[in-house]
């Protein structure tokens, strides 16, 4: 190799030593560089930010996932909550819905049921005592026969489709298969979400019907404690006693609750955003699961739990005795006003009284 | 298989049987006639039957409010149907795969609406034949049947309206198909003999001269 | 099958036609006719819902004339019709319907109930379910041209102590008259001022009219039993009668009705049209009225109201003439809520009166009228038909209601202006 003349000329033992120091030091610092350069925006950051020291990529996509603090960012979707990446509340909602109002809610309608069939085991039908008398009150007249009918159909379906919806996976996915459920869920939800409306003319309609008689008044506490007569002794009650007024007011709370709830699921087309969903939901499923154990009482109580019940709310009409028996105070009141029809009074009045008058049926 | 004859043959039989019936309903009535009149009128028979035909749509203010009842429930269930039966948009693409004939559907929210008032509407009038001792009385299981059939013609229609399953749409279109083999027999007819009846009373009203 | 099961269901077969398949396919049982009805809505028995009342006819249609009804009874999947249900409905139909109409003026589906009605008495009648009652007045009719059993000699005495009262002559089988004024039994027995009454008012407006001796009675108690041959016998009776007068106008009376029989049934029971005009007595006065005919003075200022007779108004057509006629004579007169073609029915018309059986029912049902004249605090009721007149004033007894019924025609020939 040809070299140049300075460095031929100057190439000697104390040059290359020369030479090589540099060569050492340069390298010692590049290292030294390499290793101290990187450290110094974190000594910075640690003296700025104290000991914790952050990924700006962890900052990210610790907001995103809102682990601290719900943060809302900004975009161009120009949408409800566009802004939120990941609802990290929609994790607690789920494992609200999943862990808490299922099984709680199985728990409690599954409870009330078998205490209501365990009470009809031990106490049976409770039986009007003395029997019958054949005369008979008008208890509950056309018009509030209709409204509690319409919402009694009502609220089936929307309970059933609710439950569907809520226990499906649990109780039909088994029996149906996944696609098979899948037709009954859509059906379901379909019947649910548009039948759902009407639900709020019905409890509506039945609060202004049934209001009048369910203030609570003197005796409503004596009554209750002693449960209705059930601890022994008589209760005395009006034409609604305590129980009836608590169910009342608890099914117009719960079902305007469901109603409030369930509009807001149904029309989201409002603006309503996550968070209102997620609490519509909560208070939708608290409400139903409550509505619909408590209902059983109330149905129990309405059917086979009583003797001469039901017939008040499907003729309107109930025996004297029942009367007398379980709403003492409202029999006086109907005496007194001589609205008790003797047994008899539904003859063709003023003409043929007895046999050989049409009495049937139309048929065909 | 189900899907071949309820969209097949199934189809063509409730068709078939929905018009002719119909048809053998209208012509037996007419059919039969009625004498002549031979009394001098005192207005116009023709007119007094086409006004009573208007003039039943609404209650004699002196009736209305025994009756208010059975009329707005009835106003409810017919408007919604006649609006959700005509003009809801799964209904009008049927009508327009099988004739060719189309029109502009009702927006899908008026279609949910239409349907929540029909089904409401009925489901009184049906509560209310039930429970009233008048119409306890007079109905007959023809009364029965027809109410149900329509409910549940319009609750399948309504399990039915994601349209995303076939075993639903055909759960309708099946019940459909029985409410309109059913239908001719029935007092459903006085969807059609509505117009004669109220015709034949309007003429002798007409002829006699009486405010209607 | 027994006789009368037969006689019944094969009358009504005959009694179908396109007005009757009509109605019964488009009944859809909503029970809106029972509101209309006075003998429902103050009672509360479901069983006197109109359409309920109908049921015989109905069967008869159901079994016989439709698909479902063919084939179950073919099939014997149907109760065959047995004889009570003809003899359950008697009550129904003749203590428990007047055959006012105002049913029909109400159903939905514009069924004519009240001609329905009409059409199932034919099949009673035919089977022999008819009120003892309403049979006697049936045979009395036939046998002495009146059911009240009058006779010409019956006539012609109230004649005389008319013309007595009011001092002129009083024309009875004057041939070529203008008029002849056919009369209801009660006209003759209990409320005879209606002859004076017209004697004044023809005599004042100069037109020639007459009575007959011959027959002269215009109910018609066929109509009542719904026996068409008794029916067509007895309108076949006055029908001659006019002819054989050669009247131009027949003149029917103040009675419900007679009216609609004469004007509006007559032609089609004898099934032919008739050779002369028929107006009813207040058609009559009020054309004379237009004309100027009918000149009154003074007026009757009691506060007063005019109860609307059914087959004269609401079946008969004749709504606005009584009004005409009351503005001239009545400044304090005030109609009842319901009235017009609405009116409610005094409750003793299409035979009930007749049916001592219905007495207490026909009572009952007089509630409605009573409610209606409560509203108003009238002393006086005005009316065009004596067999309202006979009811109102037995309904306003039972319930000590101090109101004086009269009628129209009377009201208007006390007020007649000296000529």
């Amino acid at each position: 190799m040809k070299h140049t003349t300075a460095a031929v000329i100057q190439d000697t033992g104390e040059a290359r030593q020369r030479r090589k120091r540099y060569m050492l030091w340069s390298f010692l610092l590049l290292i030294a560089m390499t290793l101290v350069l990187p450290l110094i925006p974190y000594a910075v950051a640690y003296v700025q930010d104290g000991s914790a020291v952050r990924n700006p990529g962890s900052e990210l996509w610790r907001e995103v996932r809102q682990r601290d603090q719900a943060v809302i960012g900004q975009t161009q979707a120009d949408n409800v909550d566009a802004g939120i990446l990941i609802n990290k509340r929609g994790e607690e909602w789920r494992l609200f819905r999943m862990k808490k109002l299922i099984p709680f809610g199985a728990i409690l309608i599954g409870g009330i049921l078998g205490l209501i069939i365990l009470f009809y085991l031990i106490r049976g039908t409770l039986r009007l005592p003395g029997g019958r008398s054949g005369k008979r009150i008008l208890r509950f007249t056309l018009n509030e026969r209709i409204v509690h009918w319409f919402t009694v159909v009502i609220f089936w379906i929307l309970a059933l489709s609710g439950l569907i919806t809520l226990y499906g996976r649990y109780v039909l996915v088994p029996l149906l298969g996944p696609e098979g459920f899948s037709v009954t869920a859509s059906a379901s939800l379909m019947a649910h979400n548009t039948l759902g409306p009407i639900f709020l003319v019905a409890i509506l309609a039945l609060f202004f019907t049934f209001v009048k008689n369910n203030f609570f008044a003197r005796g409503d506490l004596k009554w209750l404690t002693k449960a209705g007569g059930l601890l022994g002794g008589h209760a005395s009650a009006g034409r609604f006693n305590a129980g009836e007024k608590i169910w009342f007011w608890l099914a117009v709370i719960l079902g305007l609750a469901l109603c409030v709830s369930g509009l807001i699921l149904d029309f989201p087309n409002w603006g309503q955003g996550r968070v209102v969903f997620e609490w519509s939901h909560v208070v939708h499923g608290i409400s139903a699961v409550v509505m619909i154990a408590v209902s059983f009482g109330h149905i129990y109580l309405g059917t086979v739990g009583m003797e001469g019940s039901l017939e008040s709310m499907t003729t309107g009409y109930v025996d004297a005795t029942w009367a007398e028996a379980h709403h003492d105070r409202w029999y006086e009141e109907v005496r007194n006003a001589g609205e008790i029809e003797e047994p008899g009074q539904s003859d063709l009045s003023g003409g043929v009284a007895s046999g050989g008058v049409a009495q049937s049926r139309s048929t065909d | 298989m189900l899907k071949e004859l309820i969209d097949g043959i199934f189809w063509d039989i409730a068709l078939i049987v929905f018009l002719a019936g119909i048809v053998w309903n209208l012509l037996a009535v007419f059919t039969r006639g009625i004498k002549k009149d031979l009394a001098v009128p005192r207005g116009s028979g023709l007119v007094g039957a086409v006004m009573t035909n208007v003039r039943r749509f609404y209650p004699h203010h002196e009736i209305a409010p025994r009756i208010r009842f059975q009329v707005v429930s009835g106003y409810l269930f017919h408007v919604g149907l006649l609006v959700l039966l005509f003009f809801a948009r799964p209904h009008v693409e049927f009508v327009k795969d099988i004739s060719g004939v189309g029109w502009t559907p009702v927006p899908d929210w008026i279609f949910n609406l239409a349907y929540e008032i029909a089904f409401a509407g009925l489901l009184l009038l049906l509560l209310y034949r039930l429970l009233s001792p008048v119409t306890r009385l007079i109905s007959r299981t023809d009364s029965y049947v027809g109410s149900i059939l329509v409910l549940l013609v319009m609750f399948s229609g309504c399990l039915a309206m994601l349209e995303s399953f076939e075993g639903l749409r055909l759960f309708h279109r099946f019940m459909v198909e029985l409410l309109m083999i059913y239908f001719p027999f029935s007092s459903l007819m006085h969807a059609f003999l509505f117009i004669p009846s109220r015709g034949y009373s309007g003429a002798m009203f007409g002829r006699r001269g009486v405010d209607i | 099958m027994s006789t009368a099961l037969e006689r019944g269901v094969e009358t009504l077969k005959g009694q179908i036609d396109g007005r009757v398949m009509s109605y019964f396919s488009s009944c859809v049982s909503c029970g809106i006719c029972a509101e209309a009805c006075l003998f429902y809505t103050e009672t509360g028995d479901p069983r006197y819902t109109p359409i309920y009342k109908t049921e015989p006819l109905r069967k008869v249609w159901r079994q016989n004339y439709t698909f479902w009804g063919k084939l179950t009874r073919s099939l014997g999947l149907s109760k065959p019709m047995t004889e009570a249900d003809l003899a359950d409905w008697e009550v129904l139909v003749y203590d428990g319907c007047t055959m006012c109409g105002r049913c029909t003026m109400v159903c939905p589906v514009g069924i004519d109930i009240a001609y329905l009605i009409r059409k199932v008495k034919e099949g009673m009648a035919a089977a022999g379910f008819v009120p003892d009652d309403l049979l006697k007045a049936g045979e009395r009719a036939l046998e002495f041209g009146s059911p009240m059993g009058l006779t010409a000699k019956s006539l012609r005495s109230a004649v005389t102590a008319q013309e007595k009262e009011i001092g002129m002559t009083i024309p009875v089988d004057v041939e070529g008259a203008e008029y002849l004024c056919m009369l209801s039994a009660n006209e003759v027995v209990a409320f005879s001022e209606y002859i004076g009454s017209l004697a004044k008012i023809f005599a004042a407006a100069g037109i020639s009219w007459t009575l007959s001796s011959e027959y002269f009675e215009a109910t018609n108690t066929g109509i009542q039993i719904g026996d068409s041959g008794i029916a067509a016998e007895l309108i076949g009776r006055a029908v001659a009668v006019a002819e054989k007068l050669k009247v131009k106008t027949l003149i029917s009376p103040e009675c419900g009705h007679a009216y609609t029989t004469i004007r509006w049934d007559a032609p089609n029971i004898l099934g032919r049209p008739l050779p002369f005009k028929v107006m009813q007595i207040m058609e009559v006065l009020d054309q004379l009225r237009a004309e100027g005919k009918l000149k009154t003075t003074g007026s009757f200022n009691e506060r007063l109201t005019y109860h609307d007779p059914c087959n004269i108004s609401r079946r008969g057509g004749v709504l606005k003439q009584p009004r005409d006629l009351l503005n001239l004579v009545a400044p304090n007169f005030v109609e009842m809520r319901d009235h017009g073609s609405m009116n409610w029915c005094c409750g003793g018309g299409g035979g009930v009166s007749s049916n001592e059986r219905a007495d207490p029912l026909r009572l009952k049902v007089f509630d409605v009228k009573k409610r209606q004249l409560d509203e108003l605090d009238v002393t006086t009721m005005v009316t065009a038909c004596s067999n309202c007149r006979n009811m109102l004033d037995d309904g306003l007894e039972a319930n000590d209601m101090d109101i004086e019924v009269i009628g129209i025609t009377e009201l208007v020939a006390s007020h007649l202006a000296e000529r």
